[in-house]
């Protein structure tokens, strides 16, 4: 028997349940169980990662066995999720040495390719202006201890 | 009168010129980041988390609430001249909220959201400051077996509330419990699932995950559709609605009000689900032949789920405040706060921190006033803001994520989780599980895992601890009745369809 899945979302929905919840159960299992009455590090974890494959595996199977009501799996845009995560990794990355003020200024220009209306003049000069507005705000108005300058810049 | 009493050091402490110019940031800030497209509440409450570190503990909780109020209230603002929620609870204002914009109504729309919203706010103030004495007292009687019941009921009640597929919700939940118990585990002092990564041992940082699932994937999922988005600017019109208008819309605020009141106090109720009920009962009173009919501008239709969205924020602090336990993703934020200012939220607020218990209480009704106040005459400046294109205004969003997540810690290990949970979030987004229950999941579950233990503990291994305490045998009959009423198939239509108002 050939299988067909009728409702895409619920069917990889479960999968997604079934293996986080095997995941943490398997991963459990290097803890302690302990007993009902003195619980270890394991037994919750363990009990909640098989009810969630369990949960998984009901929902999966509503998806094959569903008539086609929708639940068609719209496409990724992994081009525009590259770009958003991108630019936040590497803000992150250079943060410490960089500095806020360029760290900013990768983060809003990298992030903007990430619209199908990208426009490097804008992009820069939104990225200067927010430089301005996080440093008058985030330093001057809320005095939060991030690095400003450079490493290099710095005394 | 006990109850004016306390109103009275609850209004001492909200009237300090201090309390007042926070709660008046909190709202104007709240708003002008909740106006932003596709910026709801949580994620609202999550980015300026940090703008309240350098506070005390009262001005913080009081800043916070208005940001809230306001964020909410920017959300109706967007659903009414862009079509746009900002998040779910707004999504049915915008049925008939942008209609009225299209026929040149959008001030009486907005007036209608703002004038409700404060009546419905004060009602809401005093039914927490009435409430929250009985059932903190009553909150004093729970041991760890009736918090495991409760918690229980809370996590079924997110469950049968959210919209959406109920055995997704629970996956949902389940996932945000495990998530949850990342980092050491208090009773053994082992480092679970931390993947020798020393950051993880003290447990994944809510902001973190909130941002990434409700911040981060948003953004990406706004990016990727094309398309303009549509402004109604060029006529607003008067703010205050004419005498028609007040006169139908006077009693589905009162109803929405009270509907508003109760199902926020539920646990997994709230702002969401209050929204949507008001709505459908407004449709079915007007009946098939209101004028215009719903969906193509009534008043109505504003004026109901309005009311009852700001009445259901608002006394979902009950048990929030109360019991120390979440209704929903948002409160779940604030508790957040509350740790993150050493206060352990619970039953003991009450009297340990009078001042702050019932300064943040009159500092909602505060709130709601300034919100009118503030909002009606600054509507033009919110218009402005939504001409901004989304390519100009997304990296600007994302930046005040990064440095709020940031902050928490000041560590750039927390960028990274936000990450991670962004691009799960992305996932979530494209498989339509519904990530507000993980968030209620994530708090929850080391709390669960606690008094799970005690009371097992306690009854040296006895599972029918939770049957034969009658305040946990009846919290539990409670989630029952409720998966029950849930799974019952004429509801179970009934629940699909007042969801499906919104597609």
């Amino acid at each position: 028997m050939k299988l067909r899945i009728r409702n895409e979302t619920d069917f990889w929905s479960g999968v997604m349940f079934i293996a986080f919840g095997l995941f943490f159960a398997a991963f459990a299992t290097r803890y302690d169980f302990g007993t009902a009455q003195v619980m270890g590090p394991a037994y919750f974890p363990t009990v909640l990662g098989g009810l969630l494959a369990l949960v998984g595996v009901l929902v999966a199977l509503a998806g094959l066995g569903r008539e086609g009501e929708g639940g068609k799996l719209e496409r990724f845009h992994f081009a525009e999720l590259a770009w958003v995560l991108g630019a936040v990794l590497i803000y992150a990355a250079i943060l410490r040495w960089a500095g806020l003020l360029v760290s900013m200024l990768a983060l809003i220009v990298i992030s903007s390719f990430a619209s199908h209306e990208f426009r490097w003049k804008e992009a820069i000069i939104l990225s200067i202006v927010m430089a301005v507005i996080t440093y008058l705000v985030f330093i001057m108005g809320l005095k939060l201890t991030i690095p400003v300058l450079p490493a290099f810049l710095r005394n | 009168m006990e109850l004016l009493d306390n109103l009275a050091i609850g209004f001492d402490t909200a009237l300090t010129l201090q309390n007042l110019f926070y709660a008046f940031a909190g709202c104007l800030i709240g708003t002008l980041i909740g106006v932003l497209p596709g910026v709801g509440p949580v994620a609202t409450l999550a980015m300026l988390l940090p703008t309240t570190y350098a506070l005390e503990p009262t001005s913080a909780l009081i800043m916070l609430a208005g940001i809230y109020y306001g964020a909410q209230y920017g959300g109706s603002t967007t659903a009414i001249l862009v079509n746009l929620p900002g998040e779910s609870s707004s999504v049915v204002t915008c049925l008939d909220g942008y209609q009225m914009a299209r026929q040149g109504r959008a001030g009486a729309a907005l007036g209608t959201a703002a004038i409700g919203s404060f009546i419905a706010g004060t009602f809401a103030t005093v039914l927490v400051a009435a409430f929250a004495p009985p059932l903190t007292e009553l909150a004093f009687k729970f041991g760890p077996a009736e918090y495991v019941s409760l918690m229980l009921l809370g996590l079924i009640g997110a469950v049968v509330l959210a919209s959406g597929s109920l055995i997704k919700a629970v996956g949902m939940i389940v996932l945000g419990l495990l998530l949850g118990l990342v980092g050491t585990d208090v009773n053994s002092g082992v480092s679970r699932f931390s993947f020798g990564i020393p950051e993880l041992t003290d447990g994944i940082g809510f902001v973190a995950v909130a941002m990434g699932v409700f911040g981060f994937a948003e953004i990406i999922a706004n990016v990727e559709k094309k398309g303009q988005r549509e402004v109604l600017t060029s006529n607003v019109g008067s703010v205050m609605p004419n005498g028609k208008e007040m006169k139908e819309a006077a009693p589905a605020v009162a109803r929405g009000t009270l509907l508003g009141s109760i199902l926020g106090i539920l646990p997994g109720g709230g702002a969401l689900l209050a929204a949507f009920a008001a709505y459908a009962v407004e449709k079915k009173l007007a009946g098939p032949n209101a004028d215009p009919p719903f969906g193509k501008g009534n008043i109505r239709g504003v004026a109901g789920p309005e009311s009852a969205n700001n009445a259901g924020a608002q006394t979902s602090f009950i048990p929030m405040l109360t019991l120390g336990i979440p209704s929903n993703a948002v409160m779940a934020l604030m508790i957040g706060a509350m740790t993150i200012h050493n206060i352990q939220p619970g039953p003991q607020v009450m009297t340990s921190n009078p001042t702050l218990f019932w300064g943040l209480i009159a500092s909602m009704w505060i709130g709601n006033l300034m919100l009118v106040i503030l909002n009606l005459p600054l509507i033009g400046l919110w218009i402005q803001l939504l001409k901004v294109p989304y390519r100009m205004l997304y990296p600007a969003i994302l930046a005040f994520c990064c440095i709020g997540v940031y902050s928490i810690n000041n560590t750039t290990f927390d960028v990274l989780v936000t990450v991670f949970f962004g691009a799960l979030g992305y996932l979530f987004y494209k498989l339509h599980c519904e990530p507000a229950p993980l968030i209620l999941g994530f708090i929850l579950g080391p709390m669960m895992e606690e008094n799970l233990r005690r009371a097992m503990l306690l009854s040296r291994g006895d599972p029918t601890t939770f049957v034969t305490s009658p305040l946990s045998l009846g919290l539990l009959l409670a989630a029952l009745a409720l998966l029950g009423i849930a799974t019952f198939p004429a509801i179970k239509s009934k629940r699909q369809e007042t969801f499906q108002e919104a597609d």
